[in-house]
């Protein structure tokens, strides 16, 4: 397959061209994703605004430290990503699979750890319409909060799994050898979705972890 | 992209070194009771490493000046977005 996918395309002048259009793509793309979790982002800030004393007491029954273990995990993924694609530039087929083979196996730990963290809160009946059980002051706000919660890094965390699954065709392509120095774009852009859901999370783990005081 | 590659790779190494330090940073300073100037430090935080993430691993740095404006319209369009709903609702 390398032969016809790595081919340029008429309408280009050359691959660095090709490479350019492919980013500016990617990028209006993941423009479109901020705007979706900045909506989330939004009724957040607004609801909080409302009552901060009710979403520090939901954020203080969250698991901070299962969550800061999966920011580091993450925050790690990008940096294997990072050197996946470098590795798929520089045209190394074995460094290019195992980079990005390590970063889905990240990307698989992130979404178990993020698994026993909805199962505790199952088990601390905290998740709304299913088992809520609250009964400090602000029931009702404390209750707005997990929606958001949920909401946020349920979407979250289907962003991950589409990358996990993304990043693993990748892997796939090029342990056939389908990159190379010239052709590299399919792991580039990957590359970019991933860091940028590694971005999203860096702005969701304060806002719903770390509101204490 | 346009680095060589032990050069990324160094850039790459120092940045995750240094997003890892502000992950201990903001979550250390999540206990320390401060009031609003905890939200303040969090997202502080987290806008510095945003910012080492767009820069670095996803190379603005180095991209052309049309690719920056494109990333950069998504978090202008949050923050109209939020500043505007605020504009409402913190002054009723």
């Amino acid at each position: 397959m390398g032969s016809t996918v790595a081919a340029l395309a008429p309408q280009f002048d050359d691959a660095a061209q090709q490479r350019e259009a492919s980013r500016l793509g990617i990028w209006i793309f993941l423009a479109t994703e901020v705007l979706f979790f900045g909506v989330l982002f939004a009724a957040y800030t607004i609801t909080r605004v409302h009552d901060p004393a009710a979403f520090a007491a939901g954020s203080r029954l969250t698991n901070v430290t299962l969550a800061s273990i999966n920011t580091a995990v993450l925050l790690t993924s990008s940096l294997t990503m990072a050197l996946g694609v470098l590795a798929a530039q520089s045209g190394s087929r074995r460094a290019t699979v195992g980079w990005l083979s390590l970063t889905v196996a990240l990307g698989i730990s992130f979404l178990a750890i993020k698994g026993i963290e909805y199962r505790i809160d199952y088990l601390e009946h905290l998740i709304p319409t299913v088992n809520f059980l609250y009964t400090g002051a602000q029931a009702g706000r404390v209750e707005l909060f997990f929606y958001l919660y949920f909401v946020i890094t349920g979407i979250h965390a289907l962003h991950v799994l589409i990358g996990v699954v993304v990043i693993s065709v990748m892997a796939v392509f090029a342990s056939k050898g389908a990159f190379n120095s010239d052709y590299f774009t399919p792991v580039d852009v990957t590359g970019l979705y991933w860091h940028l859901v590694d971005i999203i999370w860096l702005f969701v783990y304060p806002m719903l972890y770390l509101v204490r005081s | 992209m346009n680095q060589q590659p032990v050069a990324a790779l160094r850039t790459y190494v120092i940045s995750w070194c240094a997003l890892l330090a502000l992950l201990a940073l903001t979550l250390g300073s999540a206990y320390v009771p401060l009031g609003w100037l905890n939200t303040v430090i969090n997202l502080t935080i987290s806008i510095t490493q945003a910012a080492i993430v767009l820069l670095f691993s996803m190379h603005l740095r180095f991209a052309h000046p049309t690719l920056r404006v494109v990333a950069g319209s998504g978090f202008f369009g949050i923050a109209i977005l939020i500043a505007l709903s605020l504009s409402d609702v913190l002054t009723r």
